[in-house]
């Protein structure tokens, strides 16, 4: 479920299952699952915050036939 | 400089020709206003055409290289202001005036150029503010279309790795200026679109004048940015008015710089804001489970409280019920009728105990002392006759009386067998004569039947 999104769509998850602990009425054991899933929402945010490389790539244009 | 009196014999045609550019050499860096017309393309990537007044004609021409950097092409029926020098072809006879700056006659003409094309789009709806897209929040690489010469790519790239120090940029170099800048800038917008190698786009160039923006006004580029799927940031130059390229784009920013920060945020706050969040998980799961552990603890609390009249009265119940069952028991009631049973025989025991005794006692009272003498007497004196009588008939019985009325008796001396016989003994053998008082041994002499 985690793989796809991306890191704006994981941290707003992330916020949602806060507000539900925090707001929520949930009991003992939906709070812990509650906290398992931000526990993974956060991870994949902090993973996505690592998956760029840093590199500079140049992509020269296609050698033109105009010159 | 050829004067006639030293000619002293003719010039070669080429000598003429060498000749005449020499002369022509002070026709540099003129300006030459007028329409253009016949204009065409060569193999080679230069332009030739007309310049015209109305009177006079001279041939144009624009090398490649010097096409690529002009800020507009000649185009057949616009009045330019040409910058070039005056060249005579020898090979060919003619002279041609080769350009080397392009600059629009009348600016105004262009501007209202411009501005019918902005209404036209505005009319189309391409700068209204829900047509843009939205630049990603994190994206995974940034495309930059710019000049490979600019400062343009250091100050971006150093922008965005203070930022963001892993962020991944990809350079699309286009010409920003020219002739061939919009067509290069069209080109790299689809070719970004096509190999989706970043999530935005930056399109930057370090400012310059209305002429020199002159590709970010095109309807071409216009075009290209409205069909691009990435976003679009602009970032043309704080010098400048907004082009058209600002207003069709996704984002305006003045400088790189500022599009950098624009495109892409800054790790350390992303950082920050998730270890914020990570901080409020673990506070909210420890505060539950304080929570959860406190209520238990006090459930418990409670049940220790509880727990001693709840057993003290169970411990009664169960004692009351041990009793009344103890006494309902067969076996208690076997037991306690075995023990009434055991008490009666007790007392019966003891009762006859008492009455033998007192039994006795009257008994023992009641025999008097001379009754027991009488009794006595009279047992004896029965006894002594009985004993009388056996000795009277003992006596008579005896042998002993016959014997002492001269009778004897002779007896085998070994075996003491009383002989009745003669034929009992033999000679020689001896015997044992009983008499009537005393006895006498005797031996046989003869044996007469």
């Amino acid at each position: 479920m985690s793989e796809e999104l991306t890191y704006e769509q994981a941290l707003e998850k992330l916020d949602e299952k806060l507000k539900l602990l925090e707001d929520g009425d949930l009991s003992l054991e939906d709070a812990l699952k509650a906290v398992d899933q931000a526990r993974i929402y956060l991870k994949v945010c902090t993973d996505r915050l690592e998956v760029a490389r840093k590199k500079i790539e140049i992509r020269a244009e296609p050698e033109s036939t105009e010159s | 400089m050829l004067r006639p009196e030293e000619a002293q014999r003719p010039f070669t045609v080429t000598e003429l020709a060498n000749e005449i550019k020499r002369e022509l050499r002070p026709l540099t860096a003129l300006l030459v206003k007028g329409e253009v017309s016949g204009m065409k393309r060569g193999a080679k990537g230069h332009y030739g055409f007309a310049i015209k007044d109305g009177q006079s004609l001279i041939n144009g021409f624009l090398y490649a290289d010097d096409a690529r950097r002009v800020t507009t092409l000649p185009e057949d029926g616009q009045v330019f202001v040409f910058r070039g020098r005056v060249d005579f072809w020898p090979q060919y006879g003619t002279v041609r005036f080769v350009v080397d700056q392009i600059e629009f006659d009348d600016v105004g003409k262009l501007r209202a150029r411009l501005e019918e094309l902005k209404r036209r789009l505005e009319a189309e709806g391409a700068f209204a503010a829900g047509r843009k897209r939205r630049l990603p929040f994190l994206p995974r690489a940034v495309a930059l279309l710019t000049s490979p010469t600019g400062a343009v790519i250091h100050d971006l790239q150093e922008t965005i790795w203070e930022r963001y120090p892993n962020m991944g940029v990809v350079v699309y170099p286009v010409q920003v200026q020219g002739a061939a800048a919009p067509m290069s800038v069209a080109r790299a917008l689809r070719r970004c679109n096509q190999e989706q190698l970043a999530d935005v786009i930056v399109l930057a160039r370090g400012g310059g004048s209305f002429e020199e923006l002159y590709a970010f006004n095109t309807e071409l580029v216009a075009r290209a940015i409205l069909e691009s799927r990435l976003p679009v940031v602009t970032a043309l130059g704080h010098t400048s008015d907004r082009t058209v390229a600002d207003l069709v784009g996704d984002a305006e920013c003045r400088t790189p710089t500022e599009a950098g920060a624009r495109v892409v945020p800054k790790k350390s706050d992303l950082l920050l804001q998730l270890h914020e969040r990570g901080r409020r998980l673990d506070r909210e799961i420890t505060q539950r489970v304080a929570r959860a552990a406190d209520r238990l603890m006090n459930k418990k609390q409670r049940l220790v409280l509880l727990l001693p009249a709840l057993v003290r009265q169970r411990v009664e119940r169960l004692a009351r019920a041990a009793t009344e069952l103890g006494r309902l028991s067969p076996l208690a009631q076997v037991a306690r009728r075995e023990e009434a049973l055991r008490d009666r025989g007790r007392r019966l025991n003891s009762a006859a105990a008492t009455r033998l005794a007192r039994s006795r006692n009257e008994l023992a009272k009641r025999r008097a002392a001379d009754r027991l003498d009488r009794a006595l007497t009279e047992r004896f004196g029965a006894a002594l006759q009985g004993l009388e009588h056996r000795r009277q008939r003992l006596v008579a019985l005896s042998p002993d009386g016959v014997l002492s009325r001269g009778y004897s008796i002779t007896q085998d001396a070994e075996s003491g067998a009383v002989l009745r016989s003669s034929a009992e003994t033999a000679a020689n053998r001896r015997v044992q004569i009983r008499l009537g008082a005393g006895r006498v041994g005797a031996r046989v002499d003869e044996v007469e039947s």
